[in-house]
């Protein structure tokens, strides 16, 4: 860029807007930044009141400033949240639904997505299509029906029912950004396994697997956010104290220790953390599956 | 190749387990509400067959619905005039900041990562009477007069969930429009300023005009994930006071599970899931005016 206008900036009676380029003040960049900088904080502000005021005695809540330096940081808080909250055990619950179902949906996808994209078969189109369709449907308007269902059929009030929907509802996005990633893949690769005599699942788990790696990998970010974050339903199949999921930690403090603001304030900054994370973490792989998502759809 | 490409049974074993998941959770539970929509089930014991008596009073004599569905339309339209522009402009912002602009997007985007559970109670804290924020906020810049229950108000209960739906969901509108911008070729840009266009006829007359696609799906989205919201009100408002921050995903769930009518609540899911459909198909349609290649 800079080789075409450098030399029509020597002789900027000629061509004054390319001069005006080069000679650019430092301070439309400066002014730039302190708006971005003063845009993120208010953005995150909530956030940092959130940590601030978890490090608070529940009595220091009620003075007169926003911010208050918490002098001594209450740890304590922290203490009770894991003990008042359940924390422990709702983490592991957690943790144990949302690894499950991460697994469960990019094996699937990568199995549905090879067959939508690389398999001939006459119904290909409407099954894709039928899937897709799922990304539209409200998850809500399942949930009645849903209890209904699991009712009917005794499984409410199980931990590991709660694995079925939360599978179903992402296949139609991990599907999405499979399919999208499988046919940038040429196909020379897998023809010569074949040649060499490998079965079709012998393609799809030993050399697409690998190759689809970077989707995958979005695929499971995506899903371990949405996942780890899901309430309504295991609010609406859940009933048993011992089997609920680490949102339900903030529940606990709504009876006897509702005025202990500074614990639910910890259990917040808690629930949030992991997600954060596995955000900071995967950045790139969590905008490729929103972009990609958005760009195709 | 084309025969085990063809093979019948591995399509079969490939396809089954997700599809049967798929219509097990969610195509059967939807012909179990059209079925229960048109019962008067009250959740226990016997029931009768109403036939479309539930539609016909959830559409004409039910103002909650239509409540409801007003909501969503305050929620979308604030969400495409405040907080779209708003992602625009800080996406043009994002573009100019280098080897920083990195970090500004990670930043705008965490609040979305953030279980909802947490944000819904972090901002009824905020808006909280006694220790909530927005009321110090007003006593410090001196006006304590407008300090208020903020969610306790019908009038500005729904306008709280708007403010934080909009502070959520900003990562996601602003990272479309800024992707939409890094799809747009480099060289066209330079070719305008080579030719003598400013900043603003730069971004006026050629890059929001090719933004146009990202547009269409950025208001698809939007649309679609204010009629389905439904988390934010469950635990900030629980639809109330006196439903004015009602939403049909927490209507469906209160007219079942706190006054037991399962088949009016199935009739609603039934209504839901058309409005969802023939809304996509009609917005997909009515936007499909598309800016050519590049």
């Amino acid at each position: 860029m800079f080789s075409t206008i450098q030399p029509s900036a020597q002789k900027p009676q000629t061509k004054p807007a390319s001069s005006r380029i080069v000679r650019r003040s430092p301070w439309p960049r400066l002014a730039l930044f302190a708006f971005m900088i003063v845009v993120a904080l208010i953005q995150l502000f909530p956030l940092i009141w959130l940590v601030d005021y978890s490090l608070l005695k529940s009595g220091d809540f009620f003075g007169k400033n926003f911010l208050v330096w918490p002098d001594p940081p209450q740890w304590a808080n922290y203490k009770n949240a894991f003990t008042y909250g359940r924390v422990p055990l709702f983490f592991f619950n957690s943790l144990l639904v949302t690894v499950i179902t991460v697994a469960a949906s990019a094996v699937l996808a990568l199995m549905m997505g090879y067959a939508f994209t690389r398999m001939k078969w006459k119904l290909s189109g409407f099954f894709l299509g039928f899937v897709m369709l799922g990304m539209i449907i409200p998850i809500h308007a399942t949930l009645l029906p849903n209890f209904i269902l699991f009712h009917k059929l005794d499984m409410l009030n199980n931990l590991f029912t709660l694995i079925l929907p939360y599978t179903a509802i992402v296949i139609p996005i991990s599907m999405f950004i499979m399919t999208g990633f499988l046919e940038t893949i040429p196909r020379a690769i897998e023809e010569s396994a074949v040649m060499d005599g490998a079965g079709i699942f012998g393609v799809i788990f030993k050399i697409i697997f690998p190759i689809t790696k970077p989707a995958i990998a979005t695929i499971c970010v995506l899903n371990f956010i949405s996942t780890w974050n899901e309430f309504i339903m295991a609010n609406t199949f859940l009933t048993s104290e011992d089997i609920k999921t680490i949102p339900f930690s903030i529940m606990k403090f709504a009876g006897e220790y509702s005025s202990n603001y500074g614990a639910q304030f910890a259990v917040m900054t808690i629930i949030a953390l992991p997600t954060i994370l596995i955000y900071l973490l995967f950045t790139e792989q969590m905008t490729k599956g929103i972009t990609a998502g958005a760009v195709k759809g | 190749m084309h025969k085990v490409l063809s093979d019948k049974k591995a399509i079969f074993l490939l396809i089954a387990p997700g599809l049967i998941l798929f219509v097990f959770m969610i195509c059967i539970p939807i012909f179990m509400s059209a079925y229960y929509g048109s019962t008067d089930w009250s959740g226990i014991g016997q029931y009768q067959y109403v036939g479309l008596s539930n539609y016909k009073e959830i559409l004409f004599e039910d103002p909650v619905f239509w409540n409801s569905l007003w909501n969503a339309l305050l929620l979308t339209a604030a969400t495409l005039v405040i907080q779209h522009p708003i992602a625009i402009l800080l996406a043009i912002f994002l573009t100019h900041c280098g080897k920083y602009e990195k970090i500004f997007r990670t930043i705008f985007f965490i609040p979305a990562v953030i279980s909802i559970v947490v944000t819904a109670k972090l901002w009824s804290g905020i808006f909280h009477p006694n220790y909530g924020l927005l009321n110090k906020f007003l006593e410090g810049i001196g006006l304590g007069v407008l300090k208020h229950d903020w969610l306790g108000d019908p009038n500005t209960a729904i306008w709280c969930i708007i403010v934080v739906v909009m502070w959520q969901g900003f990562g996601y509108a602003l990272l479309l429009y800024y992707s939409g911008l890094q799809g747009i070729p480099k060289d066209l840009g330079e070719a305008a300023r080579i030719d003598g266009a400013t900043h603003t006829q730069l971004y006026s007359r050629i890059m929001i005009p090719l933004l146009a696609p990202m547009m269409r799906v950025a208001i698809i989205i939007a649309v679609t994930t204010c009629l389905k919201q439904m988390e934010t009100v469950f635990l900030m408002t629980n639809g109330g006071p006196a439903n004015s921050t009602q939403f049909l995903g927490n209507y469906i769930y209160k007219v079942a599970f706190s006054s037991s009518l399962y088949g009016y609540g199935n009739a609603i899911s039934v209504l839901f899931i058309v409005f969802c459909l023939i809304l996509t198909v009609v917005l997909n349609k009515a936007l499909k005016k598309d800016v050519g290649e590049f």
